[in-house]
């Protein structure tokens, strides 16, 4: 039914199709790509969008979404180019070989353990839904990459890249996904819904959108009253920052000059709702200048502008001055969940992003850039390929949580020790000597 | 010792806790150099700063998850509402991020969310709710309403050293009202502890808030006819102490129970399934509830007054109980 829609829809869908199915390792590189990767670190311009928002970004969306009645049914539909090649990546201004190389060896962790996840949901080995992260490794990967041991991660539930970056390792998500015992939550949450306040500083997302948010704000806060700024990394959807939360809590992390680093995750489509019908502006950054703080424009499915942006905000957050806005352009290449086929997304659109594979594009980079030969590419995927054996088969021995433990630890015992995490509280301000006096100012009330 | 008002225990058990402890701080809406809409921090921002008393933006959802982002940094933060009222905007971050924190992920919560509730100054209906049974129905909370000012300030300071969510629902209309001495010394009151409030053979009230005042009312006017009345103030509603509850009813076999919250759904339903389970063959009569109407609380006095229960109404049914 799709495929008759489409190609009564659109004349000119026969001319873009041929072209489409070769996919990023054809595109022809532009005389911008050749430039860039020739002249090795000369970096293109940044543009700014309309309101001054910087945009780092060496390609424009060049279609965008309208609904449409056709054939008596209500569906969406392209209006613009989607033929147009994937840009070359931008040159990092700080990742040398070596941290490229990791950083595209994490994507492909993310990938090869999602893709071991889809197994083992079509096998029923995965209790409930399965939310992959397909297209969107580069933003979770390289954005995490920037940070620092100290720094925080508040993930959304497709940054299990992100997680595996800040040190935990795929058998603990795969054993989330299948309830095991073995999993960090012990089977009492599913998925990405896991994290570690002690070592690895990793706030574990819930269901609720933007709630995380004020969460890491407050770490934030707590880490500045122990003396010392660190950065916390949060994430949102283009659907998930219509929240309120959403809002309130980065306002308050903007007032309070807290080192939150806020990645706006612009993947077009909210479940199933195209990014058209969830706010009027184009540009998601332009909120940065309503809060008060620097904002910037990025493509998401490129790595190296992943890393910088984020590189630059941290470093921002450490000197104290506050926190910063990233909106990462990128697609969300699978549905909601397993479920899910994302039919309402048009083929044209997908095909348009397929080119623009962030691996892909990572690898055509190192290639061009002589920073990895084809070789030695082969050689990091056959060891995380192995890897992954490694991790699958050690979360599939897992057991099952013993029904016993139900009910357990729904409370702290008051026995255990809570310590400050950053060491003795420091305050600038206060003054000692003052003592308690009986409130003389009338209250709210009588 | 002079008498201290519940207000004052208040602050007096904010203000010890962060001399204590260094890692005790305030944050909320106007808590800074205002001291607060009832004053419960006046002057609190001279002695610790800015750093530890912190003002806030009018975000309540903000306010309730950075309280617990900094409890995950080992501080023990306190939360303010300004009205409790307000607490249903930040609803889901407590009974969401808060409330299961340590069961999800092993996160403790070490963190108290304060602020006045209930009714009887006209504050209307966004002012003078009581809306406690949202989170007594919400694992992984504890939730307090103490009506003394000597167990406002052993609790407050317990709820600080408590290492889980606690949720501390002051009463705004006995602030300035009730007084009383208060121990000199360091002291905290145990929370999940019911209090004997007066002793009685003949008939049981089990309250807890400012209806401890009306229960003790009515108390008083039913043992000039000889009716001999127990008050337990429950003081903590999560966890609620069971015994407290069973041991009064075995002693007098009948039980009224009181409360400023409405009726359906309110405490008194469940405290009266507590009974049923663990007190039945004690029972020689039916138990009865004494709430406020299922209504919003109203503005004008006379209205809401007619919403709030009364000695009266403590009175009337006490007296047909010893009858049944």
């Amino acid at each position: 039914m799709a495929t008759k829609k489409a190609e009564t829809q659109s004349p000119q869908k026969s001319e873009l199709k041929p072209q489409n199915t070769n996919g990023a390792k054809s595109a022809s590189v532009s005389a911008q790509t050749a430039t860039a990767a020739n002249g090795n670190n000369s970096t293109p311009p940044i543009g700014k969008n309309p309101y001054g928002i910087p945009d780092w970004r060496l390609e424009q969306l060049p279609f965008h979404i309208e609904s449409d009645w056709a054939d008596g049914e209500y569906r969406y539909k392209v209006v613009g180019d989607t033929t147009v090649p994937a840009p070359p990546l931008r040159p990092s201004k700080y990742l040398t070989k070596e941290k490229t190389i990791e950083i595209y060896r994490y994507m492909l962790i993310n990938r090869r353990m999602e893709e071991s996840l889809e197994r083992l949901y079509k096998q029923s080995k995965v209790i409930g839904g399965l939310y992959l992260s397909l297209g969107q490794e580069a933003c979770s990967v390289a954005s995490a990459y920037a940070l620092g041991q100290d720094d925080w991660l508040a993930p959304m539930i497709r940054n299990q890249g992100s997680m595996v970056v800040k040190g935990f390792r795929p058998r603990d998500t795969m054993m989330q996904y299948m309830a095991k015992g073995g999993s960090p939550t012990h089977g009492r949450e599913s998925g990405s819904h896991y994290g570690d306040h002690k070592k690895l500083n990793v706030v574990a997302p819930i269901s609720h959108l933007g709630d995380s948010i004020s969460v890491v704000a407050g770490v934030a806060l707590g880490a500045r009253l122990q003396g010392k700024n660190i950065a916390c990394l949060a994430f949102i959807g283009d659907g998930g920052q219509s929240t309120g939360p959403t809002y309130e809590g980065f306002n308050f992390a903007a007032v309070q000059k807290l080192g939150v680093v806020l990645i706006v995750e612009h993947n077009l489509w909210a479940y199933s709702t195209p990014v058209e019908l969830q706010f009027a502006c184009k540009d998601l950054a332009d909120r940065s200048i309503g809060y008060g703080v620097p904002g910037v424009i990025i493509d998401g499915t490129d790595a190296n502008q992943v890393y910088d942006a984020t590189h630059e905000a941290v470093q921002r957050a450490y000197r104290g001055e506050g926190a910063s806005f990233i909106e990462a352009k990128l697609m969300r290449m699978k549905g909601h969940a397993m479920h899910d086929p994302a039919v309402y997304v048009p083929v044209e659109v997908k095909e348009y992003w397929k080119r623009r594979d962030p691996i892909l594009r990572m690898e055509k980079y190192l290639l061009e850039r002589e920073w990895a030969t084809q070789k030695q590419i082969d050689a990091i995927q056959s060891e995380v390929e192995k890897y992954m054996d490694e991790e699958r088969t050690y979360a599939e021995e897992s057991p099952m949580p013993d029904a016993s433990e139900v009910g357990k630890d729904v409370y702290c015992d008051n026995a255990v020790e809570i310590g400050l995490k950053y060491g003795p509280v420091k305050v600038h301000n206060a003054n000692e000597s003052r003592k308690l006096t009986e409130s003389s100012a009338p209250g709210h009330y009588k | 010792m002079a008498p201290v008002t519940y207000l004052e225990a208040i602050r007096q058990g904010l203000w010890e806790e962060m001399e204590r402890d260094s890692s005790v701080l305030v944050m909320g809406e106007d808590v800074g150099v205002y001291g607060g809409a009832f004053k419960v921090t006046e002057g609190f921002v001279h002695r610790f700063g800015t750093e530890r008393v912190v003002d806030t933006p009018i975000s309540e959802m903000a306010i309730t998850s950075a309280v617990y982002g900094a409890s995950l940094t080992g501080l023990r933060p306190v939360g303010e509402f300004q009205f409790m009222d307000f607490i249903s905007s930040a609803h889901s971050q407590i009974v969401q991020v808060l409330a299961k924190s340590n069961y999800r992920w092993g996160a403790p919560a070490p963190l108290v969310l304060r602020g006045p509730s209930g009714g009887g100054v006209s504050g209307g209906p966004f002012h003078s709710q009581n809306p406690e049974m949202f989170y007594v129905h919400t694992p992984g909370l504890k939730v307090i309403a103490p009506a003394t000012a000597r167990d406002a300030k052993g609790l407050i300071k317990a709820a600080i050293r408590d290492n889980n969510p606690v949720l501390f629902f002051e009463h705004k209309f006995l602030y300035r009202r009730v007084k009383e001495e208060l121990p000199e010394e360091d002291y905290i009151v145990e929370i999940g502890k019911a209090r004997l409030d007066r002793e009685g053979k003949d008939l049981s009230v089990i309250t807890y808030g400012a209806m401890l005042y009306v229960a003790q009312e009515a108390a008083e006017i039913l043992a000039k006819e000889g009716i001999q009345i127990e008050i337990v103030d429950l003081r903590t509603l999560l966890p609620l102490d069971n015994e407290a509850i069973r041991k009064t009813v075995e002693k007098t076999n009948r039980v009224i129970i009181l409360h400023e919250d409405t009726k359906t759904g309110g405490l008194a339903g469940e405290i009266a399934a507590i009974i049923n389970e663990e007190a039945f063959d004690s029972l020689d009569a039916p138990i009865v509830r004494i709430t406020s109407m299922d209504a919003p609380v109203p503005f004008s006095p006379p209205l809401e007054k007619a919403f709030l229960p009364k000695v009266e109404d403590v009175v009337r049914e006490a007296r047909r109980l010893i009858k049944y």
